[in-house]
């Protein structure tokens, strides 16, 4: 179904590009090979091939395209998969009781504005979050679940199709590596739990959907009769990246509160004459945790092979 | 108006005079100065080991963008290969391209690559940046502006959907000329040459660029830097170069634009009169102009008397000297630092501007926070500052390292005019740089106490919580 919706758009696409073009463009545009790059969006190159196996049988070189994409994503992105990918985006999809955090990282940040980008990563942020839906187990007030690539790679979508599938395709047609880099997936096993999440930049209107440059989930406990401020302290740990909670007893404030890393004693980002300590108190509010991804950030400490080491002596082996 | 046009006659003919003598004013005041003292003549010397920048033809600024392996990289070697060739550049290899060094300009981090090239007729700075970020921040710090743009397309995959992205970037950062280059073309038949052109004629018609005129060359720069099939190597990149001189306009040069002078000081002389002293920021000034000083709220028509530079008369100062204006029936208390000295009718005073902002990473010294809107910064720009508040129209909050688009209300008006840079600061800390892109109708009265009043309001609004 979802593939003949597909076929359709494209031929109406293909429809109003015509109209569009000039005068000088027709005698190309009767071209079958014109006619086969519209229809399919394929590299002009592959395009040509297939016109060529199929003695220029344009049903037959459509559907060997289609059948071959897979394939052929696959050779792009093992072709690609060495290149450094650091652009991209983190999205957040949440309700009341799940959450789901998912870094998608590709090579420019050109590629992270198009819209087929926004689509993949809406995609496996969806799979995480019916994740989150199914297959957890109940343990303690917050249930997390922490997914690397592989794991990722291994969710199913929407469609029934795997990320990593999905992927595949993406890299063949965008042409640039992409890394599903990490995801959590969170879920609240107690009613008074809440589950909160927010990304920078925000959307114009609060919606559970929001994809940006830094992300954050947050799990959280308050009364109903106190106002809701879970998006606004969600917000301030985008916003201040705090390292840890912090206990009121163990830890101490540090001297200058530019550098202050434990979230109870920071200033509260939307008024900075409070501390976040005294925020929770007024609101009620327990923070029991949070996470938050910051895009392309902790990459060569996790990359295989490399150990954690200082900076200086890995410039130096360069 | 006989003045005026007096005045006028003389100017252009010595602006030609300038153009032909191909000096910078510098160069000329030490080789004034020079057998005069010991001290020129050793900086002679040192002139001499070093290559002396000839300015022949005019400058102009391009730069590349497209897919990263679409072979911008390979198009700027290539370019400099073909013209080293006859002796217009000097031989870059991909190597010394590609790694776009980290340049910290401003004290901001910006990866770029810069190479210099001239044709026949005109000099270029040549840019290539991997990212929309960094691009950005050369158009918001001005290191590097672009007058027009190469987009390199490959002709074995066509447009792919991120052209649409890199082209959406050329028109935010102001790039109004694009000349295109299909790539690859070696790998590639007539046909599929002739779709990508196709292709890529209807995607800028529809991102707003004039599909159907815009310069469309089909070549390899790889056969060009390997020096094989001339005539999809060499000749498609000097046939570039041609379009590239033909179709991206000249930029006006700051000399041939209406003076400015941002007041640095004011003095009084005896006996002579008031005296007003700053560098020259565009135009050229001579005796007897008539100008006017705005900022700080107040306008005034006076005319020059007299200008200086180190003690010594001068004839007429270009943009860049450091000079002194004796102005005419104004005495020193009206005038102080941050006003600005102009052509009459060039400049006005606002107070209410949108810019393009780039605010420091903690890394580049800025603050480590994000911050909000209505937070209350001091702006510098030229030699005046002025408290600020920014409001972020677009975003719930700016965290650093990040461009972002603000709203900014002065709370008097300045001169401020679209394509002026300042700096936002609060406290000791630089929080960001940016330049100016719309100015709005100036505040009314009833606005700019809401400026002041609101923030009372919003201090009550938080001391009740």
């Amino acid at each position: 179904m979802k593939l003949t919706v597909q076929t359709y758009s494209k031929m109406i696409f293909q429809l109003v590009r015509r109209f569009h073009a000039g005068p000088v463009c027709r005698a190309a545009e009767s071209s079958l090979l014109a006619k086969l790059r519209k229809k399919t969006g394929y590299t002009i190159a592959n395009c040509k091939k297939a016109l060529e196996m199929h003695n220029n049988d344009a049903d037959k070189a459509e559907s060997w395209l289609n059948d071959q994409a897979q394939a052929m994503g696959w050779a792009k992105a093992t072709k690609l998969a060495g290149r450094t990918a650091l652009q991209g985006l983190v999205a957040v999809k949440f309700d009341k009781e799940h959450g789901a955090l998912v870094e998608l990282n590709c090579e420019t940040d050109f590629v992270a504005k198009n819209e087929k980008f926004l689509k993949m990563i809406e995609d496996a942020t969806l799979a995480c979050f019916k994740f989150a839906h199914t297959h957890m187990q109940a343990k303690g007030p917050v249930t997390k679940m922490e997914l690397d690539s592989e794991q990722l790679a291994n969710l199913a979508t929407q469609s029934g199709k795997k990320l990593s599938e999905e992927l595949a395709l993406f890299i063949g047609t965008v042409g640039e590596n992409a890394v599903l880099r990490r995801a959590e997936c969170w879920k609240a096993n107690n009613k008074d739990v809440k589950i909160t999440g927010y990304t920078h930049p925000a959307p114009a209107t609060p919606a559970d959907y929001s994809a940006g440059k830094y992300g954050a989930l947050l799990a959280y406990k308050q009364p109903n009769d106190t106002e809701d401020v879970g998006r606004q302290l969600c917000q301030h740990i985008v916003g201040m990246g705090p390292r840890k909670i912090g206990n009121k007893e163990t830890d101490k404030p540090a001297k200058d509160t530019d550098d202050e890393t434990c979230l109870i004693f920071q200033e509260y980002l939307l008024d900075p004459s409070y501390t976040v300590e005294e925020v929770l108190a007024k609101h009620k509010v327990e923070v029991i945790d949070y996470i938050r991804f910051s895009c392309g950030e902790v990459i060569e400490a996790n990359m295989p092979g490399v150990e954690k080491q200082p900076l200086d002596t890995v410039q130096t082996l360069q | 108006m006989a003045t005026i046009s007096f005045a006028k006659s003389l100017v252009n003919p010595a602006v030609k005079l300038l153009l032909k003598q191909n000096n910078c004013s510098h160069v000329r005041c030490t080789t004034g100065l020079n057998g005069l003292t010991p001290l020129s003549i050793v900086l002679r010397r040192n002139y001499a080991e070093k290559q002396v920048f000839e300015r022949t033809k005019p400058h102009c600024n391009v730069g590349t963008i497209g897919h990263v392996d679409h072979g911008k990289t390979t198009l700027t070697a290539a370019i400099t290969k073909v013209l080293a060739d006859v002796n217009l550049a000097q031989k870059k290899g991909y190597a010394d391209i590609d790694n776009a060094p980290e340049e910290k300009a401003r004290g901001i981090t910006i990866n770029v690559a810069h190479v210099e090239y001239q044709t026949e007729a005109r000099h270029y700075g040549h840019t290539d940046c991997p990212g929309h970020a960094d691009y950005i921040k050369n158009m918001i710090t001005g290191t590097a502006q672009m007058d027009g743009a190469i987009l390199v397309v490959a002709a074995t995959d066509g447009v792919m959907p991120q052209t649409r992205e890199h082209l959406l970037l050329a028109k935010q950062i102001g790039i109004q000329h694009v000349v295109v280059f299909i790539n690859k073309v070696d790998a590639a038949d007539e046909e599929m040459v002739e779709l990508v052109e196709m292709e890529i004629r209807e995607l800028m018609s529809e991102m707003g660029y004039d599909g159907d005129k815009v310069p469309v060359i089909k070549g390899s720069a790889l056969c060009a830097l390997e020096g094989k099939s001339p005539e999809i190597g060499s000749e498609a990149i000097s046939q570039l170069l041609k379009e590239v001189d033909a179709f991206i306009p000249t930029p006006v040069r700051e000399l041939d634009k209406p003076f400015l002078l941002p007041v640095e000081s004011v003095h009084s002389i005896p006996g002579r009169g008031t005296v007003v002293t700053g560098r020259l920021h565009r135009g050229v000034l001579k005796k007897g102009t008539e100008c006017e000083i705005v900022g700080h709220g107040k306008v005034m028509k006076t005319t020059v008397t007299g200008v200086e530079m180190f003690h010594k008369t001068l004839d007429e100062a270009q943009a860049g000297d450091q000079l002194g204006a004796l102005v005419r029936s104004i005495k020193r208390e009206q005038i102080k630092r941050g006003m600005v000295m102009a052509k009459p009718g060039t400049v006005k005073a606002h107070d209410n501007v949108e810019a393009a902002v780039y605010i420091l990473s903690k890394e580049e010294g800025g603050r480590s926070k994000p911050f909000t809107s209505f937070i209350q910064l001091q702006m510098f720009s030229m030699t005046w500052d002025c408290a600020t508040q920014v409001v972020i129209p677009d975003k719930e909050m700016v965290m650093p390292g990040e461009d972002a688009s603000l709203r900014l209300r002065l709370l008097k008006p300045m001169v401020c005019e679209p394509g002026q840079r300042f700096t936002l600061r609060l406290g000791d800390l630089t929080l960001g740089t940016g330049v100016i892109t719309k100015i709005n109708n100036n505040l009314s009265e009833e606005d700019r106490l809401k400026l002041l009043e609101g923030k009372k309001a919003r201090e009550k609004a938080a001391s009740k919580k």
